[in-house]
C-alpha cells in the first residue's frame, strides 16, 4: 500500500503535463481527464482512510536512512494527511466537474485544467511530504498556479487581486524559505522527524523561527492581520477556483502546516500555543464584523473563510493550550476534534456556497446583493442548496456546522476559555444574521423584472452543488461515536501524540 | 417504549420524504400530514398515560450512541406533549383549505410534520445535545413555514430566524457551563443554585434562550413582525402555541430542576413578566393591523406565564403551567379566525373591515370566546389561569425577601394588563365583527368545514378548560406537575358557569315570550342627517387618543424608532464595528504590506 502514496503527486502532475500536449488535439481532453483523475484520488484516499491504520512511509527511490540520517525524501500519510487528502480529492472533483459548464464561457480551457491540475498536484505534495524543503516547493506549485488562476478572467480587477495576492504570497515564501534556511543550518536537517529530534527544546532560536513560521503560513491561511489578500483574491477568481481557495487551499498549505509544524516537529510551547490561539481568536471576530456589511456575494463569502478559519484555529488552538500545560488529554483531544471537524466540514459548506455564488453570477450576471432577488423561483436547485449551505456555516441543526461549533464552545467551557467561548457564540450568531441577509437579498423577496427570464444552471453545476448539499448534511453523521473514531480520531491522535510521528516515521 | 421512537422520528421521516415529492400533489401531502398528525396525536396521548420514568431508546447501529437517546417522561413534559399533538393534529386540519397555491409556501407540510417531531423531542429528551439539536431544528422550519415572496415577510423571516437562532446559539453557552459545573449533560442530573458566576451566567443564557422562544421581554421583537406576514396556520402553530409550550416548557424546567432559585433570580423573572405584560399589551392598543395585535398579545400573555414560573411557589407554578396552556388554546383560535377573515376578505387591517359578524357566524364566536378569554372574563379558561397567578402572587406576599415585599406592584401591573388586554380585545372584536356592515363584503361567506371545525373545537375547549378548572383539569394535567396546593380564594367555577348558561336561558326565554313582534330596526340616528361612509363610527378612533397622553407618547415614539427592539439596537452596534473595519482595508497593497510587517515586529516583541 506504501507505494500507492506517491499517486497523489503522480496523477495530477502526470494530468497536468498530458493535457498540456494532447489536450491540443482532442476537444474537452482536459475538462474530462481532471475530473477522472480526481474522482481516482478521491476514490484513493478514501481506501486509505478504511484500510490503512498508523502512519505509512514512502521513501522515494528507496534509500534506507544510513547511520539513523534519513537520506531519501520522504512522503508520510498518517490520519491527518489521510484527511486532507480526501477534501482536496472530493471538493477537487466537485469544482472540476462544476467547471465543465462554467468555464464554457473562457476562452483558455486548456489552460484552466492545466493549471488546476497543478495546484491539485501543489497541495497533495505538501500534505504527503515529509520534509519541509518538499513540503516549500510544492507549496511554490500551488501558490503559483493559484495566483495565474485568481487572474484568469483578466478583468481589471482579477488582475489587481492576483498583483496583491502574488506579492504578499512573495513575501510569504520569502519567509517561510527564510526559517527553513535558518532550521537547515541549525540541524543540518530537513526531514521533519528527523529536525523535532534535533531542535532545542527552549530559547530564542526556536520562538524566533516559529514566529517566521506563523507569519509565513499565516499570510496562506490568511489570518489575522495577514488575511488582507483574501478578500480580493477569492472573491475575484472563477467560482469554481474560489471554491478551491477557501474551501481547501488555505487549509491545506496554511492550517495543515501550521499544525503540523507545531505539533509534531517543534517542542509544544505555551507561548506560541497562546499566540495562536489569540490569533485565531481575533481572525474569527474580525473576519466575521468585516463579513456582515459586504454587499458582494463573494467578497462576503470570502471575509467569512477568514472567520471561519479562525474557529479551526482556535479549536486546535485551545487543545495546544491544554497540551501545553500538561492538562487534561481528554479535553484537549475533544477541542482538537471540534476544530478538525470544522475544518472538514468548511471545506464543504464554503465550497458549496462559493458554487452557489458562481451559479447565480453564471445566469444573472452580478454578484451585487442590491441587484438580485427573488430568484429561487427561477433556481430551486441552487436556492435550495445555498440555504442548506447557510444553514450549515451559520451552526443550525442538522447540518454539520451545528455540531462542529457545539464541539468548540464546549471544549472551550471544558478548557476553562470562557471568554473564548461567549465570543465563538458571538460570531456564529453574526454569522447567521449576515448569511440570513444573503438569502433573503438574493433568493428570497419580490423577484426583480431584470431576472424574469433567467433558468436554472445545467446539469454539472446543479450535480456538484447537491453533492455538496447532501455532504453538509452528511458530514453530521462524523459526530456519531463509532464513525468519529474511523475518521477524526486518527487525525487527532496524530496531534496529540505529539512525538510519535517523529518515532514512527523514522522507525525508532 | 416503542411509542417514542414513533412520536419522534415518525413525524420527521415522514416530513423528509413529503420534502423530495413533488409540490403539485399538495393535497395527497396535506392528507398525508393529517394522517401522520392524527396518529402523532394518538401516541402523545399514550406518553401522557405512561408513568414518570426514564426511557431509553436503542434505534440505531452504534451502541455508543445511546447516552443521546435518553428520554424523561415525567409530569411535566407528557403533559406538553400531549398538547404539542393537539395542536399539531388541529392546524393541519385547518391548513388543509388554508393553505391553498396562492400562499406559494413551498413544501409547507414537510417542514410542519418535522416541526411536531422536532417538538416532540425536544420536550421529552434527557440529553441536552439531543435538546438543542431539536430546539435548533425549530428555528428553521420556523423560517421555512413564513418565507414568502415579498419582502417585508423575508425581513419578518430573516429577523425571527436570527433572534431565534441566537438564542440556540446562547442556549449551546449555557448548557456548556451547566455541563462544566455539574459534570452531566443529563438534565435530570443536574439540580444547581443560581449562585457563582458560572452559573449566574448559565441560568441568563438558558433563560434567554427560553424567553426568546416564549417571546418575552426584551427579546420578543420577532413576534409581532413573524404574525403579520406569516400564513395564519403558521403563526398559529409556532409562535402562538407550540414555541409558547416549548419556551415555557424549558423556563419550567429551569426553574424546577435544573436550578434552585435564589431571591434575585426570582425578583429578576418577575421584573421581566411585568414589563413584557405592560409594555405589549400598550403596543397592542394602537395596532391597526389585526395580526400584529394578536402578535402583541401573544407576547403579553408571556408575562403571565413568566410570572407565575417565576414565583417558584407550587400555586405560581400552577397558575403559570395552566395559563401557558390556555394561552396556547384561545391565541390560537384567535391566529385561525384571523386567518380565515383575511382568506375572506383580504384585508388586514381592523379599520378597513365591520360587521362580519352576521356573514361569518361560526367565526365570529370562536373570535368572541377567545377574545373574551384571554380578557381573562370568568368563567373562561383565561381567567381561571390568570386568578391563580393573582392568588399566588398574593400568596407570595408572605414570603420574606425584597421581591415578596414588592408583591402589590406584580399584582397592581398584571391586573392591569388584564384590563388593557380587554380594552384592546374590544377594538378586535367590534372593529372586525361588529359596526356596520360594509357593502363590499356583502358577498363574504363562512368558511369550509375544515376552516371552522378546528376553530369551534378550540373554542369548545377553552370553554370546557375554564369552566372545569378547578374540578377536572387542574388536577388531572397540572398539580402532578407543580405539586399539592392550596388556593387562597374561593372561586367555584361550575357554580358560576350553571348560574351564567341559567340567566342566558332566563333571558332568551324572556325574548321569545315578549314583545317579539314590536321590534324593529333601524339606522343610527345621527341627527336626520343620510348616513355617509366618512362619519362612520370607527372603534380605532377611540384608540389613538391613548398616544397622545404626553408620557407615553414619548415612549410610542421611540418605540416606532425601535429603541426596545434588540435586534436593531445589535444591528447598529456591529454594523459601525464593520464600518469602522472596513474603512482600514483600503484596498492599498502598501498598507497591507505594513500590517504583515507590523504584525511579524509585534510578535517579536511580546514574545523574544
Amino acid at each position: 500500500m506504501n507505494s500507492l502514496i506517491p499517486l497523489f503527486v503522480i496523477v495530477p502532475l502526470g494530468s497536468a503535463f498530458l493535457m498540456a500536449i494532447l489536450g491540443r488535439f482532442i476537444k474537452g481532453f482536459g475538462k474530462f481527464l481532471t475530473s477522472f483523475g480526481l474522482l481516482f484520488l478521491t476514490g484513493l484516499s478514501l481506501y486509505f482512510i478504511f484500510n490503512s491504520q498508523g502512519t505509512l512511509v514512502y521513501k522515494v527511490g528507496g534509500f534506507e536512512a544510513s547511520a539513523g540520517i534519513p537520506v531519501a525524501i520522504y512522503m508520510v500519510i498518517d490520519g491527518l494527511s489521510k484527511l486532507l487528502l480526501l477534501i482536496i480529492a472530493l471538493i477537487g472533483f466537485l469544482s472540476a466537474f462544476y467547471s465543465i459548464s462554467y468555464t464554457k464561457q473562457y476562452t483558455a480551457e486548456r489552460k484552466f485544467y492545466i493549471l488546476f491540475c497543478l495546484m491539485i498536484a501543489g497541495m497533495n505534495g505538501i500534505v504527503i511530504s515529509g520534509d519541509i524543503f518538499n513540503m516549500y516547493v510544492f507549496l511554490e506549485i500551488a501558490a503559483i498556479a493559484s495566483y495565474a488562476l485568481v487572474a484568469f478572467g483578466v478583468e481589471k480587477e482579477q488582475l489587481e487581486a492576483s498583483f496583491k495576492y502574488q506579492v504578499l504570497g512573495g513575501v510569504a515564501s520569502l519567509l517561510i524559505l527564510m526559517s527553513i534556511g535558518f532550521i537547515y543550518w541549525q540541524t543540518g536537517t530537513l526531514n521533519i522527524a528527523d529536525i523535532s529530534t534535533q531542535l532545542p527544546t527552549s530559547g530564542a532560536f526556536i520562538k524566533f523561527v516559529s514566529i517566521l513560521f506563523i507569519v509565513g503560513f499565516g499570510l496562506k491561511a490568511a489570518i489575522f492581520p495577514f488575511h488582507s489578500w483574501l478578500p480580493d483574491a477569492h472573491s475575484s477568481a472563477p467560482s469554481p477556483i474560489s471554491a478551491m481557495l477557501s474551501g481547501v487551499l488555505i487549509k491545506a498549505i496554511g492550517i495543515y502546516v501550521i499544525f503540523r509544524l507545531f505539533f509534531n516537529m517543534f517542542p509544544i510551547s505555551y507561548e506560541i500555543a497562546m499566540t495562536i490561539t489569540i490569533l485565531g481568536t481575533l481572525s474569527m471576530l474580525i473576519g466575521v464584523l468585516l463579513a456582515i456589511g459586504q454587499w458582494d456575494v463573494k467578497r462576503l463569502l470570502a471575509y467569512h473563510s477568514i472567520s471561519q478559519m479562525g474557529y479551526v484555529i482556535l479549536g486546535v488552538g485551545i487543545g495546544m493550550v491544554v497540551l501545553s500545560k500538561g492538562g487534561d488529554k481528554t479535553i484537549a483531544a475533544f477541542s482538537i476534534l471540534g476544530g478538525l471537524y470544522h475544518l472538514i466540514n468548511h471545506s464543504a459548506f464554503k465550497a458549496l456556497l462559493f458554487l452557489n455564488a458562481g451559479a447565480v453570477e453564471y445566469r444573472t450576471g452580478t454578484r451585487n446583493l442590491k441587484r438580485l432577488g427573488g430568484i429561487s423561483q427561477k433556481m430551486p436547485v441552487t436556492s435550495a442548496t445555498s440555504f442548506g449551505a447557510a444553514m450549515a456555516i451559520s451552526g443550525i441543526p442538522p447540518f454539520n456546522g451545528f455540531f462542529s461549533k457545539l464541539i468548540i464552545i464546549i471544549a472551550a467551557v471544558q478548557a476553562k476559555f470562557y471568554l473564548l467561548a461567549f465570543f465563538a457564540v458571538f460570531v456564529s450568531i453574526v454569522t447567521l444574521a449576515s448569511f440570513l441577509k444573503v438569502q433573503k437579498y438574493t433568493f428570497s423577496g419580490k423577484l426583480k423584472p431584470a431576472w424574469e427570464k433567467i433558468k436554472e444552471v445545467p446539469f454539472s453545476m446543479a450535480f456538484s452543488m447537491i453533492i455538496l448539499a447532501g455532504l453538509c448534511l452528511v458530514l453530521s453523521l462524523l459526530v456519531i461515536p463509532g464513525i468519529r473514531d474511523i475518521v477524526l480520531k486518527p487525525a487527532v491522535d496524530v496531534l496529540l501524540n505529539t512525538i510519535q510521528y517523529t518515532t514512527t516515521v523514522l522507525g525508532k | 417504549m416503542i411509542d417514542l421512537r414513533f412520536l419522534i422520528f415518525l413525524p420527521i421521516a415522514v416530513g423528509i420524504f413529503l420534502y423530495v415529492l413533488p409540490e403539485s400533489i399538495k393535497i395527497v401531502k396535506g392528507i398525508i400530514a393529517l394522517l401522520v398528525s392524527a396518529i402523532s396525536f394518538f401516541f402523545a396521548y399514550k406518553v401522557f398515560l405512561l408513568e414518570p420514568q426514564i426511557i431509553n431508546i436503542h434505534c440505531f447501529l452504534f451502541e455508543k450512541i445511546d447516552k443521546f437517546f435518553v428520554f424523561n417522561v415525567d409530569n411535566l413534559s407528557k403533559v406538553v406533549t400531549l398538547f404539542i399533538g393537539f395542536f399539531g393534529f388541529m392546524f393541519v386540519l385547518y391548513s388543509l383549505s388554508y393553505i391553498t397555491k396562492k400562499k406559494k409556501i413551498i413544501s409547507y407540510y414537510s417542514y410542519y410534520l418535522m416541526t411536531i417531531g422536532s417538538s416532540f423531542g425536544a420536550v421529552l429528551t434527557d440529553n441536552f445535545i439531543t435538546f438543542i439539536f431539536f430546539w435548533g431544528l425549530l428555528g428553521l422550519t420556523l423560517y421555512k413555514l413564513i418565507k414568502g415572496y415579498d419582502d417585508e415577510s423575508s425581513s419578518a423571516a430573516k429577523k425571527s430566524l436570527i433572534l431565534i437562532g441566537a438564542s440556540d446559539s446562547i442556549i449551546i453557552l449555557g448548557i456548556a457551563l451547566l455541563w462544566k459545573i455539574g459534570g452531566t449533560y443529563r438534565m435530570s442530573g443536574i439540580n444547581t443554585a443560581t449562585t457563582g458566576a458560572l452559573a449566574i451566567v448559565a441560568f441568563i443564557s438558558l433563560v434567554i434562550g427560553s424567553l426568546t422562544k416564549a417571546g418575552a421581554f426584551p427579546v420578543h421583537s420577532w413576534i409581532p413582525d413573524y404574525v403579520k406576514k406569516a400564513p395564519a396556520s403558521s403563526s398559529a402553530f409556532l409562535p402562538a402555541s407550540l414555541d409558547k409550550l416549548l419556551g415555557i416548557y424549558f423556563l419550567a424546567r429551569i426553574c424546577m430542576n435544573l436550578f434552585e432559585l435564589t431571591q434575585w433570580a426570582t425578583m429578576l423573572l418577575l421584573i421581566i413578566g411585568s414589563i413584557t405584560i405592560i409594555a405589549a399589551v400598550m403596543m397592542a392598543l394602537v395596532q391597526h393591523n389585526y395580526k400584529k395585535l394578536l402578535g402583541y398579545h401573544a407576547v403579553s400573555q408571556v408575562g403571565y406565564m413568566v410570572i407565575g414560573v417565576g414565583l417558584g411557589t407550587p400555586l405560581g407554578i400552577a397558575g403559570g403551567l395552566f395559563h401557558m396552556i390556555n394561552h396556547a388554546l384561545y391565541k390560537s383560535g384567535l391566529f385561525l379566525t384571523a386567518g380565515s377573515v383575511e382568506k375572506r376578505t383580504g384585508e388586514e387591517d381592523i379599520e378597513n373591515l365591520g360587521g362580519l359578524s352576521k356573514y361569518m357566524p361560526l367565526t365570529f364566536i370562536t373570535a368572541l370566546i377567545c377574545a373574551l378569554s384571554i380578557s381573562g372574563i370568568p368563567p373562561l379558561n383565561g381567567f381561571a389561569s390568570k386568578w391563580m397567578i393573582y392568588q399566588g402572587i398574593i400568596d407570595f406576599g408572605n414570603g420574606s425577601g425584597l421581591a415578596s415585599r414588592l408583591w402589590v406592584v406584580w399584582l397592581v401591573l398584571a391586573v392591569f394588563g388584564s384590563a388593557l388586554t380587554l380594552a384592546s380585545f374590544i377594538k378586535f372584536i367590534s372593529g372586525i365583527y361588529l359596526g356596520r356592515r360594509k357593502k363590499e363584503f356583502e358577498k363574504v361567506k363562512e368558511v369550509s368545514i375544515l376552516m371552522w371545525l378546528p376553530q369551534i373545537i378550540i373554542a369548545a375547549v377553552c370553554v370546557i378548560f375554564g369552566v372545569f378548572a378547578a374540578k377536572l383539569i387542574v388536577p388531572a394535567f397540572i398539580t402532578p406537575v407543580s405539586g399539592a396546593f392550596k388556593e387562597i380564594g374561593m372561586w367555584d367555577s361550575q357554580m358560576v358557569s350553571f348560574l351564567i348558561l341559567v340567566s342566558i336561558i332566563v333571558g332568551f326565554i324572556i325574548y321569545l315570550i315578549g314583545n317579539i313582534k314590536k321590534l324593529r330596526t333601524e339606522d343610527s340616528f345621527i341627527g336626520g342627517e343620510k348616513i355617509q361612509e366618512e362619519t362612520n363610527y370607527s372603534p380605532l378612533e377611540f384608540y389613538k387618543t391613548v398616544s397622545k397622553f404626553p408620557l407615553l407618547a414619548f415612549f410610542y415614539k421611540k418605540a416606532e424608532k425601535k429603541w426596545f427592539d434588540l435586534y436593531d439596537i445589535f444591528t447598529k452596534i456591529i454594523l459601525w464595528f464593520n464600518n469602522l473595519f472596513s474603512k482600514a482595508h483600503s484596498g492599498i497593497l502598501s498598507t497591507y504590506l505594513i500590517w504583515v510587517v507590523a504584525g511579524l515586529i509585534i510578535l517579536l516583541i511580546i514574545l523574544i
